[in-house]
């Protein structure tokens, strides 16, 4: 098998589920789900070969996107599968049901970011401290340093510093 | 990143019945720092997330950054780049050799395997100017070069290294006490490895023969005449395996590096940052390190994620702990070469009999000891006499 079967396959198997696959380059790909079809979409991967690297929580204005990283060594491709939990609910179904090593990475993202991974079989946080505030996610762009709060409001963690810079010095 | 870790384990007498672990007791939020830096001081912040993994992280990055881009290092750069990521791999494994002796009491490995470092330190100062956090890596290429006519002199600082390296390999192979106390020892079947999705000598020690440098050959690894390292033991001793042959396999690459690199640029910056995102990552010594950056196109991402091979290493201890004995219980652990600072501390409840209980590294280390002078005294063995 090489990569665009492998791709081929995805796109029979999978594509009545996929809001959108993207090839970046002849090594990676992209799929875009929805949060019903993002288990049985990380669990056909999974079956297949693919290797969990990690998950990268992005929180982006209406939902948290939850992009699952799965290499398929043998083939020299990374097959990522971008999830999204809506706002405010932020729910996704765990994929740590499915194998133990979603685990760790699926608590990460609960806590630094809040999504709810429904039905994972050991929620409890892995990176906050025991006596952080529940409900206040860190690493959600509108976190503020000074009130240790969510704001409702998108800030940059410099308050904004590096895009202003950035506009002024692209004129 | 994580530091020190908790372990908490469940025993019934000696034998370990179930194992927790808690971690992130020293988080340092680096990827929200990330995203306050611009694409030339990401790297930079990225080698100190490991004082000894700080060429790989980098690597991973720079990998990530210019899959973003689409634009590859000149020749010479990925050959330096090559060179600097294998020689932390040969540090990085006689530092864990050397650890893993002093873990069952075998002080005179732990004494020679990191005599043998010093030199492999040495050589990055001349390289670099640092003995670590080299700072070599970048967007588009590396920071310093090396002149040409310095070559012939490092190839022979490497042949001064291969020597005592393949001295100590063969010694800690043939040893029976090591052979003894190692083998059988924290098995974590294929299976396990495989569910509980491991990378780098913790898969390849369990007969998951993956490697980054052959899967998807960044650098100048597709360029050079190597092989992948793995056994199908299973076991503490396969780790151990994995490790000191890899450590050979890395003085063939950097010898071949140096002799196949010829004068030319070393560094191709793009002019800008596309919008988009980049995936990049890179054999570690302890396993794959893998980037993930999103760009909406200004100086600064959206967001950066970097994950260390011990994040998904870690959880395999409970596969591989659980039925071991309580003295062996730290060289699995140490098996894994887990990336932090200081493990202070575990915690042991006997079910059986109602103890509950704080040890320290120091307990568990006397433990250990005592198991390998039990085993040497029930088999008849004598230390041998090491000479250099």
């Amino acid at each position: 098998m090489d990569r665009e079967h492998l791709v081929r396959q995805i796109d029979n198997d999978l594509g009545a589920k996929l809001a959108d696959l993207a090839k970046r380059g002849p090594k990676r790909v992209y799929l875009t789900v929805e949060p019903q079809h993002s288990l049985e979409v990380n669990r056909y991967l999974y079956e297949r070969g693919g290797r969990l690297a990690t998950a990268t929580g992005v929180d982006c204005p209406d939902w948290i996107e939850v992009c699952y990283h799965y290499c398929f060594d043998a083939l020299n491709v990374v097959v990522t599968v971008k999830a999204r939990a809506y706002k405010p609910a932020c729910e996704l179904d765990a994929v740590a049901r499915v194998f133990p090593g979603a685990a760790f990475i699926e608590r990460e993202i609960q806590d630094l970011l809040g999504v709810k991974f429904i039905g994972h079989p050991d929620p409890r946080r892995l990176i906050l401290a025991d006596d952080w505030p529940e409900g206040v996610y860190p690493l959600r762009r509108d976190y503020c340093h000074e009130t240790h709060t969510n704001t409702g409001r998108a800030i940059s963690p410099d308050h904004g510093r590096a895009r202003v810079l950035s506009a002024l010095r692209r004129g | 990143m994580e530091e020190p870790e908790f372990f908490q384990l469940y025993v019934e007498g000696e034998r370990v019945v179930d194992a927790d672990v808690r971690l992130s007791y020293n988080h340092r939020g680096m990827e929200k720092r990330c995203e306050t830096l611009t694409y030339d001081q990401i790297p930079l912040l990225l080698a100190r997330i490991c004082g000894i993994c700080s060429a790989s992280h980098p690597m991973a990055c720079a990998n990530a950054l210019e899959d973003l881009c689409g634009i590859e290092a000149p020749p010479r750069a990925q050959y330096l780049r090559t060179i600097i990521c294998e020689l932390e791999r040969i540090h990085s494994h006689l530092l864990w050799v050397g650890l893993a002796g002093h873990f069952i009491g075998y002080n005179t490995v732990f004494m020679w395997a990191w005599r043998y470092r010093e030199p492999v330190l040495d050589l990055f100062e001349r390289f670099t100017g640092n003995r670590n956090h080299y700072e070599n890596f970048k967007l588009g290429g590396v920071r310093r070069d090396i002149p040409q006519e310095a070559i012939p002199e490092i190839l022979q600082a490497v042949d001064d290294v291969e020597k005592p390296t393949l001295m100590l390999t063969r010694a800690v192979l043939d040893d029976p006490v090591l052979g003894v106390r190692l083998k059988g020892i924290g098995i974590l079947s294929e299976d396990d490895a495989r569910r509980y999705c491991v990378t780098g000598p913790t898969a390849r020690g369990s007969n998951l023969p993956i490697d980054v440098r052959r899967d998807e050959p960044y650098a100048a690894y597709g360029w050079v005449d190597w092989n992948v390292v793995s056994q199908p033991q299973c076991d503490v001793f396969a780790k151990a395996v994995v490790r000191l042959l890899e450590t050979l396999e890395s003085i063939k690459i950097i010898r071949q590096c140096l002799q196949k690199m010829e004068p030319g640029e070393i560094d191709n910056e793009p002019r800008s940052i596309p919008e988009g995102e980049g995936i990049g990552h890179a054999e570690a010594p302890r396993g794959e390190t893998f980037h993930y950056v999103r760009s909406d196109g200004t100086n600064y991402p959206l967001r950066y994620k970097a994950r260390a091979p011990t994040f998904v290493n870690l959880p395999s201890f409970k596969a591989s702990v659980i039925g071991a004995e309580l003295a062996d219980a730290m060289l699995i652990v140490a098996a894994m070469d887990p990336c932090y600072s200081c493990t202070e501390r575990m915690a042991v409840v006997d079910r059986g009999r109602n103890l509950e209980g704080l040890l320290t590294t120091k307990d568990l280390l006397q433990l250990s000891h005592e198991k390998t002078a039990r085993l040497l005294k029930h088999h008849g063995i004598r230390p041998p006499q090491w000479e250099s």
